[in-house]
């Protein structure tokens, strides 16, 4: 072997090991940059998806009626979320007032965000959004739709950010099915990347006895997520060896996503209840919710 | 040498490309992995030291781009006896592996692929396309199994291989474009493509 090919092994192994040896911030901040860098490229792509998509449509202005579309939906989504918060949080201070001294939670606030592209890479299950953090967002904060939970950020440029989604395996929820004591750790299969795969609610008590089309929520307790986000509906239970596990189908068609809120991060933990109240089997902590367009 | 630096501007702007090329949902987001695959492409016809700088370039621009933000609160929680994920459940690493794991498998391949560059130089590129096609394959597969082995479960649904093959097919498709374009910028350039890699060589002193 020549010595100019040695040379550059060693000098290769060495640049290897010294990537390795990146701690966690530098390489975030290596990969927000990154992705800061393509960004142009990623809008411009998606602007010509659509310019190719839109190619047969009618020529009724299309671009005032594609914004007054976004408009409607991000609304729609805004009042729908609303409503449900708002009869889910009736229901839960019944609920709560006879149970325990109800604890005023906190309202969020949440971002409107428009999906731009999934991400078609190698086993990584993630979606592109138009907001980052000029706009307010932070990693790991979760993404919400009026359906139920979606994902949660990951990396950030300064208007656009990843979205790790529900059904990646690294998407970790700690979650429970409402109206039991069950609780376990929820998260996608490897490599699901059916347009919806189910999702594995894991560590599970191998004794349990859950109804099929029971809802599974998340229980705030896990450090990412608040508690009482919907995530899915029980599909069918199945006893491993030492503990039981879940299959479930997410209320979230992930095919379809167009519009989604993410959650203010500082709110996060301020939404997320004591122990005490999470043993309330109820869906949402949320009393308002704000949005910011 | 104008061959090298263009090479790498390609390389660079394949990153660019690969934003605009959509994946195909029907075969679970498969898509043409134009960078990686240029890569395997340019390993064939560069020598050793600039196969390793292509490798490297490759590999941590592909991590930094496409592998998921490790969470926060992993390094702060690193420093307690009890793990981050014991702690948190939720906070998790990015898919197991960090940044430079591709570089590894690059590297690797792209020496595997240097054995062929003799071929390659004869204007031959049937087994070059074909290597391609089955570097492309092993890495997807290599990646896939180190997930498995640190994730620990063995667990291959069908969507793998359907994504394995995809993927595979896409890239044997491209490869010979590449392999034309690298010719042409060769011979532009007045590059002559050689094998001296890894051979032994011994002048008797």
């Amino acid at each position: 072997m020549k010595k100019l090919n040695i040379l550059a092994l060693l000098i290769f192994v060495a640049a290897v090991v010294s990537v390795f040896t990146l701690d966690t911030p530098t390489t975030r901040e290596i990969q927000s940059r990154v992705m800061s860098v393509l960004s142009p490229f990623i809008h411009s792509s998606t602007a010509i998806e659509e310019t190719v998509s839109n190619v047969g449509a009618p020529a009724v202005d299309p671009k005032e009626v594609r914004r007054d579309n976004e408009r409607l939906q991000i609304e729609v989504e805004r009042l729908r979320i609303i409503s449900q918060k708002y009869v889910q949080t009736l229901d839960e201070n019944n609920q709560l007032r006879e149970l325990i001294e109800f604890k005023k939670n906190s309202a969020f606030k949440m971002t409107a965000a428009r999906v731009i592209k999934r991400v078609s890479s190698t086993w990584w299950n993630t979606m592109i959004i138009d907001k980052g953090s000029l706009d307010g967002l932070a990693t790991d904060t979760p993404v919400i739709s009026s359906a139920g939970l979606i994902g949660k950020t990951g990396k950030m440029a300064p208007h656009m950010a990843e979205v790790i989604l529900l059904t990646d395996e690294t998407c970790r929820v700690s979650a429970k099915v409402d109206g039991t004591l069950e609780q376990g750790i929820i998260s996608g299969e490897r490599a699901g990347l059916d347009l919806r795969p189910d999702l594995r609610l894991r560590f599970l008590n191998r004794t349990a006895v859950l109804q099929p089309g029971a809802t599974v929520v998340s229980t705030g307790e896990g450090g990412i997520f608040p508690a009482g986000l919907t995530i899915g509906r029980v599909k069918r239970f199945e006893m491993k060896d030492i503990t039981g596990e879940a299959v479930v189908e997410p209320t979230v068609d992930f095919s379809q996503l167009r519009h989604v809120f993410v959650l203010d991060a500082q709110d996060n933990n301020a939404a997320a209840p004591s122990k005490t109240d999470s043993a309330v089997p109820k869906a949402v902590p949320v009393t308002e919710a704000q949005t910011k367009p | 040498m104008v061959f090298y630096p263009v090479t790498l501007v390609l390389l660079l702007l394949t990153f660019v490309v690969q934003e605009f090329i959509p994946g195909i949902s029907m075969a679970h987001h498969a898509t043409l992995l134009l960078p990686p695959v240029f890569f395997f492409s340019a390993a064939v016809a560069v020598p050793f030291p600039m196969m390793l700088i292509l490798a490297f370039i490759t590999g941590f621009l592909w991590d930094a781009r496409h592998l998921p933000a490790a969470s926060e609160a992993v390094a702060s929680s690193a420093d307690s006896l009890i793990s981050g994920a014991m702690a948190s459940p939720e906070i998790v690493t990015g898919g197991g592996f960090g940044i430079g794991i591709s570089i590894i498998i690059f590297g690797l391949l792209g020496t595997f692929l240097q054995g062929v560059r003799p071929l390659f130089k004869r204007g031959r590129v049937e087994l070059p396309v074909l290597l391609v096609g089955f570097t492309t394959f092993v890495w997807l597969l290599l990646e896939y199994l180190i997930q498995t082995f640190l994730r620990g479960s063995l667990f291959f649904p069908t969507a793998v291989w359907t994504k394995l093959v995809t993927d595979t097919m896409l890239a044997m498709l491209a490869s010979p474009l590449l392999f034309l374009l690298l010719y042409s910028l060769a011979g532009l350039s007045r590059y002559e493509i050689k094998y001296d890699g890894l051979k032994y060589s011994f002048d008797g002193r």
